[in-house]
C-alpha cells in the first residue's frame, strides 16, 4: 500500500499514541520492542488509525522517561536496533500508517557525549553548545517549571566550575541555540530520521529554545525565527512531512507557533481536554463552548491536535482554581489520583467505566475540529494503577488477551517493566483485545466503527465549525462544514434524557441522515428542529438536500 | 395557556431548557425596573460565591409590568451565548421570566415558582423581593446554606430594623403567630426566605390556591403551613433591608395579607393550635433581631385621629365584632384624647382575640372584619410610638416580649371566645 | 213586586183562614225541609273543609319543622347576620331569621289550606277571591325575596362604604354608609311594591332613585378607586400640608 501523496494528510489522520516499551515484547525480556510493535501493526490497521506517534525511544539514562536523550541517531538497545525501527517503519507505511516520532530540541541528557565534552573544559570546542555562566543570576525573570524538584534554572558544574542552564531537570542541560553550529547539528539529526522515512516530529518543549536577558525566556521571537527556519528547510527538502508543537499554553499564546502557516503544522489544544471532562460532569456545555470561542483562528493548513488522555497526568494547568477544585473533587476524590496539577488516571476509570460516557467523549473527540489522538489501551477501556508512582499507572503493558502476561510478553511476570493490571474490573483477564474482538458490541468494535465513520468524510478533519446554541445547555450542538458537505453533531452531556430544539433554519429543506445507522430523520422546516436524546447520547447527522 | 395549567407553553419550554436544578430562586416583580437589575446581580453573585457547583436558576414571575423588569432579569443569564469574561462561573445560569396579568399578587407568583420548582425538582428554593435596594449576595448564603447543608425546610430572615419599622409585625403578626402556633418566628411574613423542595411540594399541594388567601396571602401561610406540617424551621439574620419608597403603603392590604391570613388559618388548623403548649424558640443563625434607633419624625396626631374616628364611626360594626366591655373600654380610651390615650397590651390582645373569634364565627363579611381592625391598629401603633419614643433597643425588645407574653397568657381567652355561641 | 206579593197572602189570610194557614204551614214545612236539606247537603262540605284545614295545619307544621332544620343546617342565621338582617330583626324584637322564615312558610301554607277548605264550601263569589289569592301568592314571594336581597345588599354595601371611608379618612363615613343603606333599601322596597303591583306609578320614582344611587355609587367608586388620583390632585393643591402627613406613613410590615 502506498501512502497517499496529500500534503494535508495530518488533517485527516487519526493518531495512535504509543510507547514502544508498553505495546508488545517480542524478545521475551519483559519490555516492549520495535519488532513487537511491528507485529501488532495489523491490529492497528484493523483499528483504523492511520498514524502512530511514538514516544521517545532513543538511548537515554531514562531519568525523564526518555525525554533525556543521550544519542539522537540511534535506538535504545532494549527496544531493538535501528534496523528494527526501519523495518517497523516500512511495515507501517505499507499499511498506510504514518509514523511521528519525538524530537527533543531544547535539551539533551547530561550523559550525552556533547555535554560530556562541553563540560570537560571551558576551552572545549563544544563548550558553547550549551549555556554556561559564571553566575546563577542571569535570566532572573524565568520561571522554574519543575517547582517540586528544582530550585533554580542554573546548576553548578563542579568539573568546569561554571553554572549551566536547564529549564527542566538539572540532568537536562539546555542546548545553546544562539550557536549556529548547534542549529545545524539539530537539523542534521532531523534529516537523519526524515531520510529514514519518518513522517513527522513532535517537537518537545519548543517555547524555551532561546534565552534573553530581561525576558521570561519563553516564546521569544528568536525562538520563532529558529523554528521558521527549520520549517523552510523541511518544506524545501522533505515536502509532506509534519511538525507538531508541544507547548502547554493557552490557545491565544500558542497561536504564534502556527505563524502564517510557516511554522508548525499542528499543536496540541491543552485547555480543551479538561473542559470536556468538566462539561460532562457539570452536564453543561458552557466550559467547552467557551474555550472554543476563545480559541483563535489558525491558518488553513494548520490543525489542532485533540486528545482525551495521554501518557501524562490529565493536566489542570489551564483552568481556574475553582475549576481545578471541582475537577479534583469530581474526578480525583482519592488524593493518590492527583499528581502535580493534574489527575493521573486513564479514560475508562475517569468515566466510571461507563460505556455511554466513554462513547460520548470519544464522539466529541472525533467530531470537534482537530486531529484526534488515541492513547494506547483506551480503545479497549484499560484501567490504571495509581499505586505505581509518578505517571507509571497509565503506562502499564497493553492487554492483548487473558493469558500469560496478558499476551504482552513471554517473560516472567516479575521481570516485566511494569506490573500488569490485575483487578477484576480492569485486569487483563477482563479487559483485553482478544475478548473484545470477538464481540460486535465491544468497545473495541465500536471504536473501529467510529474511526471508520470519521474517516469516511473529510468534514471532521478539515471543515469549519459553527456552534448552535440551543436553549437547553445540556446539549452541545454544532455543524461542521467542508465544501458542500455538512454534518450536524448533537451531544447530550446529561445523564438523563433531554429534549432539545435546534434552530436549523439555515439548513431548511435538508434531510438528516444519521451516520451510524444511515437512517433518515425528518426534513428540516421553518420550525425549530426537535430532537429527543437519551442519556449521554450523541448524533452525527449528514445534511443532505435531496 | 392550556386549560388547567398555570404555566404558559413558552414558560414551559424555558423550563425544559433549564432542566433539573439544585437551587431555584424565585423573583416576583411588578414595575421594579429601578431595582431589579441590582437584585438579580446580587442573587447571581451570591449563587456563584456560595453555591458555585450547584445547578441553579433564577425564575422571574412578573405581574404585568409596563417597564423592562422582565428583560433586566433575563439579561442576567450566564450562558455561552453571552460572553462575560469577568464572571467565572462553572455552569450556565438561566434567568427566565414569565408573566401573568393583573398586577402584583404574591400568591400567583409564589404558586408559579412552586410549580416550576416541582417540575425542575429543585432541592432548595428561595424567594427574593425585587423592590429591595440593598440586596446583598450574602443573603443567598445566609438564607440558603441552612437548607442546603443542614436540611432545614424553611429559613425566614431576621432584619436589622429601625425600632419603628414593621410595627404591624411587632405588634400583631409576630406576637399572635407566636402565641397561636408556639414558634418564635420573628418575621412570619418575610419578603425573602428559603425553603426546601419538600416543603415547596407540600405547600403547592395545599388547597388554598383558588381562595383569596392563595392569591394574596400565600406568603404568611407558607410559614404557618410549615409550622403545622411539622417542618424544620430556622431563621437567619440578613441585615438591613431597604425598600424603594413607593409612597404610602396600603395598610388595609397589608393587613389582609397578614392578619387576614392568620385569622383565616385558625379554622383549618384548630386542632393544632388549640392543644399546643407555650412557644418555643426556633434555631437562629446570627442575631434574632437588631434594632436601630435613628430618630424618625412621626406625625402621631393623625394616627390618633384616625383611631378615634374609627372607634366613633364604626361603633355598630365594632359592636357586632367585639364584646360589649371591650367596645366600651375602647370608647372610653378614645375619649381621653391624644395626651392621655394608651392602648394597653391587655386591651389590645383582647381586641385581637375577639376579632379572631368573630372572624371564625363569620359575624359579618370576613374582609369587613379585617378592615374594621385597621383603625384600631392605628391606635395601637400610636401607643407603641408614644411608649417607645425614647426607648433603647433593649427596652423596645422588652416591650415586644411583654406583648408576646400577654398574647400567650391570654390564649385561653381566645379558645373561650372561639367556642362560645353567639 | 215585593209589596204586591206581600199584599196578596194577607188578603187571602183574611178571606180564607183554613186553607191559607194550611198553605203557610205547608210552605214553612217545605222551606224548613229545603233548609234542612241544603244544610244536610252543606254539612259534609264543612266536615271536608275542617279536615282539609286540620290536615293543612299538620302539613304546614311538618313543612315548618323541615324548613327550620334545613335552614339551620345551611346556617341561614349566619347569612342573615352577615347581611345585617339579624340586627334589624333584633331591633324590631323579632325572632331569628330562621324562625321567622319557617313561621312565615307555616302560615302561608296553612292559609292556603284554609282557603282551599273554604272553597270546598262552594260559596258563590268567595271562590273567585280565593283564586285571586293563589294567583297573587308567587308575587308575594317574589316581592319578599326581592326585599330580602335588597336588605342584604344594603347592609353589605353600606358597611363596605363605611369601612372604606373610615380607612381612607374621608369625612363623615357614617353618613356615607347610611345614605347607601337608605338608597338601596328604598330601591328594594320600590321594587318589591312594583312586583306586588300595588303602586304602579312608583316605577318612575324607583327609576329616579336607581339613577340617583347609581350616580352616587359611581362617585363613590371613583372616590375610592381613584383615591390615588385624588390624592395626587390634592397633593398638588395642598403640597405642604400633605408632606407633613406623609411622615407618619411608616411601613407596617
Amino acid at each position: 500500500m502506498v501512502l497517499p501523496q496529500d500534503a494535508l494528510w495530518y488533517k485527516d489522520a487519526v493518531v495512535y499514541q504509543v510507547h514502544v516499551r508498553t505495546f508488545y515484547d517480542s524478545s521475551g525480556d519483559g519490555i516492549g520492542d520495535f519488532r513487537g510493535l511491528a507485529q501488532k501493526l495489523d491490529y492497528l490497521q484493523d483499528l483504523g488509525i492511520n498514524a502512530i506517534w511514538l514516544m521517545p525511544f532513543f538511548p537515554s539514562p531514562l531519568r525523564d522517561d526518555g525525554y533525556d536523550i543521550a544519542e539522537y541517531r540511534s535506538v535504545h538497545p532494549t527496544y531493538g536496533t535501528l534496523d528494527d525501527f526501519k523495518t517497523f517503519l516500512d511495515a507501517a507505511h505499507q499499511r498506510g500508517i504514518r509514523v511521528i516520532i519525538e524530537m527533543v530540541l531544547n535539551h539533551t541528557s547530561d550523559q550525552h557525549p556533547w555535554f560530556q565534552e562541553s563540560r570537560s573544559s571551558r576551552e572545549n570546542p563544544r563548550r558553547d553548545w550549551y549555556v554556561w555562566s559564571d553566575t546563577d543570576t542571569r535570566y532572573r525573570g524565568t520561571r522554574i517549571i519543575f517547582l517540586d524538584t528544582e530550585l533554580s534554572n542554573w546548576a553548578w558544574d563542579p568539573v568546569s566550575k561554571q553554572y549551566y542552564w536547564h529549564r527542566f531537570f538539572s540532568h537536562q542541560p539546555d542546548l545553546n541555540y544562539d550557536n549556529p553550529v548547534v542549529r545545524e547539528e539539530m537539523w542534521s539529526v532531523m534529516r537523519f530520521w526524515l531520510d529514514m522515512g519518518v513522517d513527522g516530529f513532535r517537537l518537545d518543549a519548543v517555547p524555551y529554545l532561546v534565552e534573553r536577558e530581561g525576558t521570561n525566556c519563553e516564546n521569544l521571537p528568536e525562538t520563532h525565527s529558529i523554528l521558521k527556519d527549520l520549517r523552510i528547510k523541511l518544506d524545501q527538502n522533505y515536502p509532506g512531512k509534519m511538525l507538531l508543537a508541544e507547548a502547554n499554553q493557552w490557545p491565544a499564546d500558542l497561536r504564534p507557533y502556527f505563524g502564517d502557516g510557516d511554522e508548525f503544522h499542528m499543536a496540541f489544544h491543552f485547555p480543551l481536554m479538561p473542559r470536556m471532562f468538566m462539561g460532562l460532569k457539570l452536564e453543561d456545555r458552557k466550559p467547552i463552548t467557551e474555550i472554543l470561542q476563545q480559541t483563535p483562528e489558525i491558518p488553513s493548513a494548520c490543525q489542532w491536535c485533540l486528545f482525551l488522555r495521554n501518557h501524562d497526568e490529565l493536566t489542570l494547568e489551564m483552568v481556574t482554581d475553582m475549576e481545578r477544585d471541582y475537577m479534583y473533587d469530581e474526578y480525583a476524590h482519592d488524593k493518590g489520583m492527583r499528581l502535580n496539577l493534574g489527575i493521573r488516571r486513564r479514560l475508562a476509570p475517569l468515566l466510571d467505566n461507563d460505556r455511554r460516557r466513554i462513547e460520548l467523549m470519544n464522539g466529541m473527540l472525533m467530531s470537534l475540529p482537530g486531529t484526534p489522538i488515541l492513547y494506547y489501551g483506551d480503545e479497549i477501556g484499560m484501567g490504571d494503577n495509581i499505586y505505581l508512582g509518578d505517571r507509571n499507572g497509565v503506562r502499564t503493558p497493553m492487554q492483548w488477551n487473558g493469558g500469560w502476561n496478558g499476551g504482552f510478553s513471554n517473560a516472567d511476570p516479575e521481570s516485566l517493566y511494569s506490573p500488569l493490571m490485575l483487578n477484576p474490573v480492569y485486569g487483563f483477564q477482563a479487559v483485553n483485545v482478544l475478548s473484545q474482538k470477538r464481540f460486535d458490541h465491544s468497545l473495541l468494535s465500536w471504536m473501529k466503527r467510529i474511526i471508520e465513520i470519521r474517516k469516511s468524510t473529510p468534514v471532521f478533519g478539515r471543515g469549519s465549525i459553527q456552534f448552535l446554541y440551543p436553549a437547553n445547555h445540556r446539549v452541545l450542538a454544532y455543524v461542521r462544514e467542508y465544501g458542500k458537505d455538512s454534518i450536524l453533531v448533537v451531544n447530550n452531556l446529561s445523564s438523563s434524557a433531554q429534549a432539545v430544539e435546534l434552530d436549523l433554519r439555515k439548513y431548511k429543506g435538508n434531510i438528516l441522515i444519521e451516520m451510524f445507522g444511515r437512517n433518515i430523520f425528518p426534513r428540516i422546516g421553518e420550525l425549530p428542529y426537535l430532537l429527543t436524546m437519551g442519556p449521554y447520547q450523541f448524533y452525527w447527522f449528514r445534511l443532505r438536500k435531496i | 395557556m392550556p386549560e388547567g395549567s398555570i404555566l404558559s407553553d413558552d414558560f414551559l419550554r424555558e423550563l425544559i431548557n433549564v432542566g433539573e436544578v439544585d437551587i431555584l430562586v424565585g423573583l416576583p416583580t411588578y414595575n421594579d425596573a429601578k431595582t431589579v437589575a441590582q437584585v438579580v446581580q446580587a442573587i447571581r453573585t451570591g449563587l456563584l460565591n456560595y453555591f458555585p457547583r450547584q445547578r441553579a436558576a433564577i425564575i422571574n414571575v412578573d405581574g404585568g409590568s409596563r417597564d423592562p423588569s422582565q428583560d433586566l432579569v433575563r439579561a442576567a443569564s450566564i450562558s455561552d451565548l453571552q460572553h462575560l469574561s469577568n464572571i467565572h462561573a462553572l455552569r450556565t445560569l438561566h434567568c427566565i421570566s414569565t408573566r401573568y396579568e393583573g398586577g402584583p399578587a404574591s400568591g400567583i407568583a409564589l404558586r408559579t415558582i412552586l410549580s416550576a420548582a416541582e417540575l425542575l425538582r429543585a432541592k432548595v428554593c428561595a424567594v427574593f423581593s425585587a423592590d429591595s435596594t440593598n440586596t446583598e449576595p450574602e443573603w443567598i448564603g445566609r438564607l440558603l446554606s441552612p437548607v442546603v447543608k443542614d436540611n432545614y425546610d424553611l429559613i425566614t430572615p431576621t432584619y436589622r430594623r429601625n425600632k419603628f419599622d414593621g410595627m404591624l409585625v411587632q405588634n400583631l403578626v409576630y406576637p399572635m403567630n407566636r402565641a397561636v402556633y408556639s414558634k418564635r418566628i420573628r418575621e412570619p411574613y418575610p419578603t425573602e426566605f428559603a425553603f426546601s423542595g419538600r416543603l415547596g411540594s407540600y405547600f403547592a399541594a395545599q388547597d388554598i390556591w383558588s381562595q383569596d388567601v392563595g392569591k394574596e396571602g400565600a406568603g404568611i401561610y407558607l410559614t404557618i403551613a410549615a409550622i403545622t406540617g411539622n417542618f424544620r424551621l430556622g431563621q437567619s439574620f440578613i441585615g438591613t433591608k431597604a425598600r424603594v419608597d413607593t409612597g404610602a403603603t396600603d395598610l388595609v392590604r397589608a393587613m389582609r395579607q397578614t392578619v387576614g391570613v392568620l385569622f383565616w388559618s385558625l379554622d383549618p388548623n384548630f386542632s393544632v393550635w388549640s392543644s399546643n403548649g407555650m412557644s418555643e424558640p426556633v434555631p437562629t443563625f446570627g442575631a434574632e433581631s437588631d434594632l436601630t434607633l435613628e430618630p424618625l419624625r412621626v406625625n402621631r396626631k393623625r394616627l390618633f385621629q384616625m383611631f378615634a374616628l374609627g372607634v366613633a364611626e364604626l361603633e355598630p360594626v365594632l359592636k357586632s365584632i367585639l364584646e360589649p366591655p371591650t367596645v366600651e373600654e375602647l370608647q372610653r380610651a378614645a375619649a381621653l384624647g391624644e395626651e392621655n390615650f394608651r392602648y394597653s397590651d391587655e386591651l389590645w390582645v383582647r381586641t385581637i382575640y375577639e376579632f379572631a373569634a368573630s372572624y371564625h364565627k363569620q359575624v359579618m363579611n370576613r374582609d369587613h372584619i379585617v378592615q374594621a381592625l385597621a383603625p384600631l391598629y392605628r391606635g395601637r401603633a400610636f401607643t407603641f410610638l408614644a411608649e417607645n419614643r425614647d426607648a433603647s433597643a433593649e427596652e423596645v425588645e422588652t416591650k415586644v416580649e411583654g406583648l408576646c407574653r400577654e398574647f400567650e397568657s391570654r390564649k385561653p381567652y381566645l379558645l373561650q371566645m372561639w367556642n362560645e355561641r353567639k | 213586586m215585593w209589596l204586591a206579593i206581600f199584599e196578596q197572602p194577607v188578603a187571602g189570610d183574611l178571606g180564607a183562614p183554613g186553607p191559607l194557614r194550611q198553605m203557610i204551614v205547608d210552605e214553612l214545612t217545605k222551606t224548613m225541609h229545603e233548609i234542612l236539606r241544603s244544610f244536610a247537603r252543606f254539612l259534609p262540605r264543612v266536615a271536608v273543609m275542617l279536615v282539609i284545614v286540620l290536615v293543612g295545619w299538620l302539613i304546614a307544621f311538618v313543612l315548618k319543622s323541615v324548613l327550620r332544620s334545613l335552614l339551620r343546617l345551611a346556617r341561614f342565621d349566619r347569612l342573615a347576620e352577615n347581611a345585617g338582617a339579624a340586627q334589624v330583626l333584633k331591633k324590631l324584637a323579632l325572632p331569628s331569621a330562621t324562625e321567622l322564615l319557617s313561621r312565615f312558610v307555616f302560615w302561608i301554607a296553612w292559609l292556603g289550606f284554609i282557603l282551599v277548605g273554604v272553597s270546598v264550601l262552594e260559596i258563590v263569589g268567595l271562590q273567585e277571591h280565593i283564586g285571586g289569592f293563589f294567583a297573587f301568592l308567587p308575587r308575594i314571594f317574589a316581592a319578599m325575596f326581592l326585599f330580602f336581597i335588597g336588605m342584604l345588599a344594603a347592609s353589605f354595601f353600606s358597611r363596605a362604604a363605611l369601612l372604606a371611608a373610615v380607612n381612607a379618612d374621608l369625612p363623615s363615613p357614617r353618613l356615607i354608609g347610611s345614605t347607601i343603606r337608605t338608597v338601596i333599601t328604598i330601591l328594594a322596597a320600590c321594587m318589591a311594591f312594583e312586583e306586588l303591583g300595588l303602586a304602579e306609578h312608583t316605577v318612575l320614582v324607583a327609576f329616579a332613585i336607581v339613577f340617583g344611587s347609581l350616580m352616587l355609587g359611581l362617585a363613590l367608586a371613583f372616590g375610592l378607586g381613584g383615591r390615588d388620583l385624588a390624592r395626587r390632585f390634592l397633593e398638588r393643591r395642598f403640597a405642604h400640608e400633605r408632606k407633613e402627613e406623609r411622615e407618619d406613613e411608616l411601613s407596617p410590615l
